[in-house]
């Protein structure tokens, strides 16, 4: 790692961790007034976020697109960037970083403890598809993870609701309604995004493998999830899955894409998704 | 009887039940070893557990991706997919057509979850608010007085869009698997080929299709540069000479495309032209050999009857007493050389390039040291099509779920002898979300301000 990398990557997950402790804070306290500061907290730790890529930018000289760490680097930097978008476009949903600080926290962690080390660009990955296929990657699981955040806060709050006074610290989040949609919306995006994720990829695989398709475990994990995500969208759709059936369902889906970006390589070494080369 | 069959086969509680299953069989896939995958791992496994591993491949477990079961579940999917379409393109038609039948009252818009009535500012008449909403991409059946607007109307043909994909993807997976020849080619610096079927590798065995043809492709390697920096391999140029004289780069990613075939860059090696003299200085023997060695395994290599062991080292260095390699870069590139005949050790030592190795009266010398390189050579029809069915899916998908159809019925009514708006409106998947946009847009078109 980069010197100003080291520094940044401690700064933000300091950031990260405080925020997060903010989010519970209000939620137990039933304060929900300290919410705009922290979410001012988590914008601040974004800054400090784009200062990592930035660093490790300028000693590789490429975007970090490789290795497990890098991917929670990029990853977690786009989660951010989506729970900043849309708190910034709709102040009702600031709450739903309560679902993804807390991911991405893990995720820095897990990454910190894999594979920093600097390298140039493995040959492997200098082409345009890179570009096209993990960016739609990065966006499906952000908009996933916000779904898996909107599930979580209609979670809690249909339980506070429930409660004879309920919890303070939810007024300023959307009704159970708007989250219930704005579920199936964030699926709905990922999928879109997921699709082009998996298009490009095959279309690169072609070129750099020989084949588009090669049952690959983590082309066959992405695929699985695609397919979970489609049987939510038909469940939400035709059979009307709504509410907690559709928040649990969010929830559990995301376990998937989890498992593709980390999972599958921690178990398996088989795998042509690697691209460390060696 | 059979009306209950195809009822069952075309419903989507049918399609959601297969989907499950295939993900379920490619879930097994990943745990249960593949022998195409990962044979090695396979052969291990069947050593230590053989009668799990026959009882897995009684069923076809073991070959999972095209086991019985698993094509048996995409015939039914597809078979399911078909009936689904069949019986949803009269739904589609209805609900894109237009007719002026769609022209009712708000009030009595059976349907329109969003209600709700605005002021409409001085000058403003229900033809200014039809222009807003056609320069807003409405499509709008009416006049002033009563109207009908929608918005992505066709948006259920993408519906068709993405699902007929599917089928395209299928034609051209199919076309390509019955049309594909794979196979290994190993070419050194200066060698040519044209197209021989015996250079190809026999092991792994070439797969000849059951329909088409081999490659025809003639080309000579005019070179080959490996660029590692750091450590990493940051890409490899492959220059090709055409028959028609042109050049052409291969590298990672960049593969040789000609008559529907690819040849892929696959593996690295070292070709050295080893030369064998005997103590007159007589050549014996020359050959430049193609060794596998660079992932710092030993290869072996006969030559005038002795046998030769080779190990490589890029960059060599003697570490604590030992030789190693400081990286992967091509620094100081230099074989250890043990040598024997019969059984019997004859010498050993280093040699780099223009180095030589003495032993029991002979001297081996190398004399030059270029590389060889795998090209993984596929040749497949159908990828056009399977490439239209990703294409579309994309399109389908994007228009589908992000350009989904909005209703409005809208009238223009006295209250208390000022003007007013009425709307009745809809949206597909989204119910409190659309009456958020609803607002929004006629507070747009009307300028004022409306309570929520």
């Amino acid at each position: 790692m980069a010197f100003w990398e080291v520094i940044f990557y401690w700064v933000t997950l300091v950031i990260y961790s405080l925020a997060a402790g903010g989010f519970i804070y209000s939620f137990v306290f039933k304060n929900p007034r300290v919410l705009p500061k922290i979410t001012a907290l988590v914008g601040a730790g974004f800054v400090a976020h784009t200062a990592i890529i930035l660093a490790r930018f300028y000693a590789t000289g490429h975007l970090p697109w490789s290795g497990h760490y890098e991917y929670v680097l990029m990853g977690g930097w786009f989660i951010i960037a989506g729970t900043l978008f849309v708190a910034w476009q709709n102040k009702s949903l600031v709450g739903l970083a309560v679902g993804t600080v807390p991911l991405v926290i893990i995720m820095m962690g897990y990454g910190y403890m894999q594979n920093p080390g600097l390298t140039p660009m493995a040959a492997s990955l200098k082409t345009v598809w890179l570009y096209i296929h993990v960016y739609f990657a990065w966006i499906s699981f952000s908009a996933y993870a916000l779904a898996m955040a909107a599930g979580v806060l209609f979670l809690l709050k249909s339980k506070s609701d429930q409660l004879p006074v309920p919890n303070p610290a939810y007024e300023k989040y959307p009704s159970l309604d708007r989250l219930d949609e704005l579920i199936f919306r964030y699926v709905v995006f990922g999928f879109i995004t997921d699709t082009i994720m998996i298009c490009a990829g095959a279309i690169w695989a072609k070129d750099l493998w020989g084949s588009y398709w090669a049952w690959d475990p983590v082309e066959t994990w992405s695929l699985i999830s695609w397919l979970i995500y489609g049987i939510t969208i038909h469940l939400r759709v035709t059979f009307k899955w709504r509410e907690k059936r559709l928040a649990w369902l969010a929830v559990a889906a995301m376990s998937t894409v989890i498992i593709c970006f980390f999972g599958v390589n921690l178990v398996v070494d088989t795998s042509l998704h690697i691209f460390q080369v060696r | 009887m059979s009306n209950k069959i195809v009822k069952n086969l075309s419903s989507l509680r049918f399609t959601i039940v297969l989907i499950s299953l295939l993900g379920l069989m490619f879930a097994i896939g990943l745990w249960v070893p593949q022998i195409k995958l990962v044979k090695g791992l396979y052969l291990v496994w069947q050593k230590n557990s053989p009668n799990l591993v026959a009882f897995l491949d009684l069923f076809g477990l073991t070959t999972i991706y095209t086991s019985p079961i698993t094509v048996t579940l995409w015939a039914f999917f597809f078979l399911n997919l078909s009936l689904v379409i069949w019986q949803r393109i009269p739904l589609v038609r209805h609900r894109i057509s237009l007719s002026e039948k769609l022209i009712t009252a708000p009030e009595r818009g059976a349907g329109y979850p969003f209600n709700r009535t605005f002021l409409l500012p001085k000058g403003m008449g229900g033809e200014q608010v039809i222009q807003q909403l056609r320069k807003r991409r409405f499509t709008v059946l009416g006049d002033g007085t009563s109207f009908y607007a929608v918005k992505n109307r066709l948006s259920p043909v993408a519906f068709l869009i993405f699902h007929l994909s599917f089928f395209l993807i299928l034609l051209g997976g199919l076309i390509s698997v019955y049309t594909e020849f794979i196979g290994y080619l190993d070419l050194a610096q200066g060698e040519t080929f044209n197209g021989e079927p015996g250079r190809y590798n026999a092991v792994p065995i070439p797969k000849i299709p059951p329909i088409g043809s081999l490659p025809t492709a003639s080309f000579t390697v005019k070179s080959i540069v490996p660029r590692v920096v750091h450590n990493t391999p940051t890409g490899i140029s492959v220059m090709l000479l055409d028959a028609a004289g042109q050049s052409h780069e291969v590298d990672i990613n960049v593969p040789y495309k000609t008559d529907h075939a690819s040849f892929v860059f696959k593996h690295l090696g070292v070709a050295p032209l080893f030369e064998l003299k005997d103590a007159s200085g007589s050549t014996l023997a020359e050959s430049y050999l193609k060794l596998d060695v660079l992932k710092g395994r030993p290869d072996r290599f006969s030559l005038g009857g002795f046998n030769f062991t080779a190990t490589f080292y890029p960059d060599y260095v003697l570490d604590n007493g030992k030789r190693a390699t400081r990286s992967m870069e091509f620094n100081n590139p230099i074989f250890f050389i043990s040598v024997e005949r019969d059984g019997k050790k004859l010498g050993e030592g280093l040699v780099p390039k223009n180095g030589s190795l003495l032993f029991a009266g002979y001297r081996l010398e190398m004399r030059d040291m270029p590389f060889w390189v795998r090209f993984y050579v596929v040749k497949q029809r159908g990828l056009s099509i399977l490439y239209l069915g990703f294409a579309l899916a994309t399109v389908g998908v994007i228009w589908r779920l992000l350009f989904y159809k909005r209703e409005i019925l809208g009238a223009v009514r006295e209250t208390d002898g000022a003007p007013s708006l009425l709307i009745a409106g809809r949206s597909e998947y989204y119910k409190k979300l659309a009456e958020d946009e609803f607002l929004e847009l006629f507070e747009k078109i009307t300028g004022k301000p409306v309570e929520r």
